[in-house]
């Protein structure tokens, strides 16, 4: 029985352990293209082991910014990790945290004003529909 | 064009992974350590799962894809500095340093 149990465990760790290699995988193949870009832009070449080992250093840091980003969302007794919160991980560079920033209000920039305009639209739909009662009776 | 960057899902799902094992390690260590019994009541609480929403997700995909960035353009700087074309290992071990530190 119990070898059983400890086979199970050893199972269950291993698929954990395989579960992590596909993410990590799946981690390197974005971190390869990235690396790339930005090495193509500035007219360099990137020797394969390296490549390998930025993206090594990215999943740790990773690992590290999950265990952050918990940490500070159950600090402010959230569940879920806000966008202040990938802010404040970046706080001790604040040149990376201004980036962050506005890149954040990039985004909410592009995404509230479409539904304002969404709603906008209908308000407007709204209207001519409303016009377009009214006009029989005039 | 868009620069490459991440996909928020597998962003997402590398998040949710490692935050089930922290928590599943912590089950382990509350059943150990019977006599931390109010700590771990305490903590319990916190223990439900954690999720992250699709702006902070996408703001993870950015401050990975900076910190690769990051790492590669300074590496470049120093093989230009030395006159070669391609990065090496000796490079990007002397940056290393300086950029775990702004990250």
């Amino acid at each position: 029985m119990e070898g059983d149990g400890n086979e199970i465990d050893a199972e269950r760790y291993e698929e954990g352990e395989s579960v992590t290699d596909i993410l990590r995988d799946r981690f390197r193949l974005s971190t390869i293209s990235i690396a790339e870009t930005q090495a193509r832009k500035l007219g360099m070449q990137m020797s394969e082991p390296i490549i390998a080992c930025i993206s090594e250093l990215a999943f740790k840091y990773t690992a590290h910014l999950a265990k952050d980003l918990q940490l500070f969302a159950q600090h402010a007794n959230r569940k879920c990790v806000n966008t202040e919160d990938v802010i404040l991980a970046a706080h001790r560079n604040e040149h990376v945290a201004s980036t962050l920033r506005s890149f954040y209000d990039d985004l909410k920039a592009k995404e509230p004003q479409s539904e304002r305009k969404r709603k906008k639209a209908s308000k407007n739909k709204d209207k001519a529909t409303t016009s377009a009662v009214h006009f029989p009776d005039l | 064009m868009e620069d490459e960057t991440f996909d928020p899902d597998l962003i997402h799902a590398i998040f949710k992974h490692i935050w089930t094992k922290r928590s599943l390690e912590r089950d382990r260590n509350e059943g150990n350590d019977a006599l931390d019994s109010e700590v771990g009541a305490g903590t319990s609480k916190k223990n439900r799962p954690t999720s992250a929403n699709a702006h902070a997700l996408k703001l993870s995909c950015e401050l990975l894809r900076v910190f690769i960035a990051e790492a590669v353009g300074r590496a470049a700087t120093l093989a230009e500095a030395e006159g070669v074309s391609k990065i090496e290992a000796t490079h990007l071990e002397r940056i290393l340093p300086q950029l775990l530190l702004d990250f």
